[in-house]
């Protein structure tokens, strides 16, 4: 177990990992109350085309099935419900499938080890049935469906359709409910088998506890899992650089316009081999330009030109794409605005200066919720593969020469637009 | 964790005490009874106030200040308290230590300047401000009905009791918005600062004499009338038949929420063996609602239950396929009606307490709910932690049974999905 301090954080971390490849990430905490615990796997809906473990040939899995796979971990051959197990403790559980990812989490104050021992037991102890497989394709197709209704689920699931051409990306995480008709038991345990695996998974706990003891329980209870392949054999995906579409505009069940904007670029124009570094000079571009103390957010702001925005970088298979999300009632108006800030870049020092103290108090403030904590390592783990215990240097180091550069190696010509419109279907009341 | 609170006549100081965070958080609440035609005059009025101020002229100037005190952020919202509207204005401060001397200090300034020098002429606000401000607010209510849950439990609301609070559209309405102008929202801003109630709560590794000084310099002091109505609602029966209320949607799923009265509970009832009633019945994934209508039935992904005790009310959501809205109520009254004869096990009784044991156990890691916690206990009068986790263990069987007997679906409202 190794010790890693959390630089000017007052935080310390253990890290080690396990002879079967497990990556065990625990951060005690002295003045808590609460744990949370995060076990995770790099299965997400990325991933659609693999050799299962044990077999020779590649297979095309249903879309959705990594979020199927999660609901279904929650069966038990024993009969004793996770949620039911938790609650006699007063412990929350829950899980969530991402792109590139499937956590369990269980969070509470009592019966931390009881906990942490019941969560790696049944995230390891499969059991699929016919009739168990088929009962969760009424509950999924609702929260399908649910999803379906919300205009800004739409709207990034368009501009995803857009933005890429054969990458999984461009399909949704829980997959539609047309999709799940097809998942099988058998599907479900050739992706267990192949990626709830020791070495594709990591677990972080934090908390208030002994480190030294909480190891000792996650190695015992990991001993006997064993892998069951040393690596896995994915297929690589030939996404091309040009966006998939570049216009699509439909029109819905909604009352005010909403539109996506994506420009895609390569990731290897930036030269940069740190990734955390150029993903936050990537952000710093674009807090400069958009964010809530820019000339644009200002102007668009005073002209009524939208109400909700939102902006990522999103990485794709060696891709970079900005992404524009927003709510405005003049979407050509805002797109030209948004065009000719990118035009027309203008960086200031003193305004790098003023971000990098936020996103340094916003580092310092994570480490005040435990949740937030992990949450951050988790992200760190799966998007840049380990612990980033500088983050604050990493910061103050940002300089505008830097910046400087990479933005003159981005390229906005590439772009997907989605536009979202009211219809005109008059409902009726009674 | 040491509380303190100092009631300065004019508004009290609450300061807890606790080493447990990085940042100093403040909220600064004022509160009266509620109106329903000024709801949509103070969702403007908080949004023109943290639009600009006499000295940051416009939101851009506002917003790089709160950046250089370590991003301060401010936060501020409305919402319902039974028979009052309430404003919450919330900053949090990073700590001194983690950022600079003088920081705190610095921007409790800041927050006085927010709330006591907005940006005002000849007794008006700007015209600008204002207008930025509509035109927002008229575009998000304009879009109301795109949040389908949201927007069916408030017609739920307004179909369970179009005059009471209980209806009252915390979102606002946009008849009223026409006849807001610079000069009515000033007075009404007055108004609110001089008559309303108001509590100041710091929560962090503070210094108390340090704290109080600071606060009495950049809070004024006025003396004035306090108003003493109840928080709560005015008990009402729940009606004899059922009512049913419907509206078609183009959407895929119909959001079903059902609206139940919970009618002569004493204090002790509202406060214990109903917040454990309404655990066992439809909070979280092993509650009786989820098992039953989820998991058995396979017919929704989220069902849940919530109490409103200012409001005396209990409602059940659910989002299902039209097809199914019957069965789920069915299902939903069928659960109440087994309670009511007392078909739960003591397991789920003790599951419901160590639900609540953790709830408060966690309540110390938030500073919302540590302010929360202390604001509910001292407007409403309620026990303190280590009284409220004594009595919770004691509740029994036949006390959450007695309680189940006075909760009464009441109005169910249904946003009908019929998209194809």
């Amino acid at each position: 177990m190794k010790k890693i301090s959390l630089k000017k954080l007052d935080l310390n971390c253990y890290v080690e990992t396990l002879q079967n490849d497990l990556d065990v990430i625990l951060i005690p905490y002295k003045d808590k109350n609460n744990y949370y615990i995060s076990y995770v796997t790099r299965f997400g809906s990325d991933i659609n085309t693999f050799v299962p473990a044990g077999l020779k040939k590649y297979i095309k899995i249903s879309n959705g099935t990594a979020h199927f796979l999660e609901h279904k971990m929650f069966e038990q051959k024993d009969g004793v419900d996770p949620f039911t197990f938790f609650s006699e403790s007063g412990t929350g559980a829950n899980a969530f499938t991402s792109f590139d990812s499937t956590q369990y989490i269980c969070y509470g104050t009592k019966e931390l080890e009881k906990n942490l021992k019941f969560l790696l037991k049944f995230v390891n102890s499969p059991y699929f049935t016919d009739d168990n497989v088929e009962k969760e394709k009424g509950i999924i197709k609702e929260e399908i469906k649910m999803q379906e209704d919300v205009p800004e689920w739409i709207l990034d699931t368009k501009l995803r359709e857009g933005l890429y051409n054969v990458h999984p990306r461009r399909i949704s995480i829980a997959g539609s409910c047309e999709d799940i008709d097809g998942i099988t038991k058998e599907e479900l345990y050739k992706c267990y088998n192949t990626f709830y695996q020791p070495n594709n998974m990591f677990l972080v706990v934090a908390g208030n506890f002994s480190e030294t003891a909480i190891m000792d329980i996650i190695r015992k209870s990991l001993e006997k899992k064993k892998n069951t392949q040393s690596s896995i054999k994915y297929k690589k995906v030939k996404e091309p650089l040009e966006v998939a579409s570049k216009d699509i505009e439909l029109s819905l069940n909604l009352k005010i316009p909403k539109i996506a904007l994506g420009y895609k670029m390569q990731e290897s124009l930036f030269q940069t081999k740190n990734k955390f570094e150029l993903d936050l000079y990537l952000y710093m571009f674009a807090s400069l330009l958009f964010g809530p103390a820019s000339n644009f957010k200002e102007r668009v702001r005073n002209n009524n030109l939208m109400t909700n925005f939102y902006y990522e970088w999103e990485t794709v298979n060696g891709y970079k794409t900005l992404i524009i999300l927003a709510e405005t009632e003049n979407p050509e108006l805002f797109i030209d605005e948004v065009e000719k800030e990118l035009k027309n870049i203008k960086i200031i020092e003193e305004d790098i200066e003023r971000i990098k103290k936020v996103w340094i108090s916003n580092e310092v403030k994570t480490v005040d919720s435990i949740e937030n904590i992990v949450s951050n390592i988790v992200y760190d783990q799966i998007k840049y593969n380990k612990l980033i215990d500088n983050k604050v240097d990493i910061i103050n180091s940002l300089n505008k020469k830097k910046l400087d550069t990479i933005v003159s190696k981005m390229n906005f010509t590439n772009r997907t637009k989605v536009i979202l419109l009211p219809n005109k279907i008059i409902t009726k009341e009674s | 964790m040491e509380y303190i609170v100092k009631n300065f006549g004019s508004y009290k100081l609450h300061m807890i005490k606790t080493k447990k965070f990085r940042t100093i958080k403040v909220r600064v609440s004022f509160r009266n009874q509620i109106k329903k035609d000024e709801i949509t005059m103070r969702n403007i009025l908080v949004n023109v106030l943290t639009y600009s101020s006499k000295n940051y002229q416009t939101k851009k100037d506002l917003i790089i200040e709160s950046q250089n005190l370590y991003d301060a952020s401010l936060y501020i919202g409305n919402s319902r308290y039974g028979n009052y509207i309430n404003t919450d204005i919330n900053m949090t401060i990073l700590h001194d230590k983690y950022s600079e001397d003088g920081n705190y200090k610095k921007s409790l300034s800041f927050l006085k300047e927010i709330i006591y020098n907005p940006n005002v002429s000849n007794n008006k606000f700007t015209e600008d401000a204002l207008n930025v401000v509509k035109k927002n607010a008229l575009t998000s209510l304009e879009g109301l009905k795109e949040d389908t849950m949201y927007y069916s439990i408030i017609k739920l609301y307004e179909v369970m009791d179009e005059n009471s609070p209980l209806s009252y559209r915390m979102c606002g309405y946009k008849e009223d918005l026409d006849k807001i102008n610079t000069s009515n929202l000033y007075s009404y801003y007055k108004n609110m600062i001089n008559k309303d109630l108001m509590d100041i709560f710091v929560v962090g590794d503070i210094d108390f004499d340090q704290t109080e000084e600071l606060i009495r310099e950049n809070f004024e002091l006025k003396t004035f009338k306090k108003k003493r109505i109840s928080y709560y609602l005015d008990e009402v029966k729940p009606r004899s038949k059922r009512l049913l209320a419907k509206e078609k949607d183009d959407n895929s799923q119909s959001k079903l929420v059902m609206g139940c009265r919970v009618f002569g509970l004493s204090s002790y009832e509202r406060n214990y063996p109903l917040t454990l009633y309404n655990i066992i019945l439809g909070v979280g994934s092993d509650s009786k609602l989820f098992q039953e209508v989820r998991e058995a039935n396979s017919l929704c992904y989220a069902i849940s239950s919530v109490i409103n005790k200012l409001d005396n009310t209990l409602i059940i959501r659910a989002g299902v396929d039209k097809s199914n809205v019957r069965k789920t109520i069915d299902l939903s009254n069928t659960q109440m009606t087994l309670m009511k004869k007392g078909k739960f096990s003591e397991e789920d009784i003790d599951k419901a307490k160590e639900f609540y044991s953790t709830s408060l156990d966690s309540m110390v890691e938030s500073q919302d709910n540590i302010i929360d916690f202390y604001f509910m206990m001292d407007i409403l009068g309620l026990d303190d932690l280590e009284t409220r986790r004594k009595k919770m263990q004691e509740v029994t069987k036949s006390e959450i049974i007695k309680v189940a007997k006075k909760v009464k679906m009441d109005t169910i409202y249904c946003l009908e999905g019929v998209k194809e």
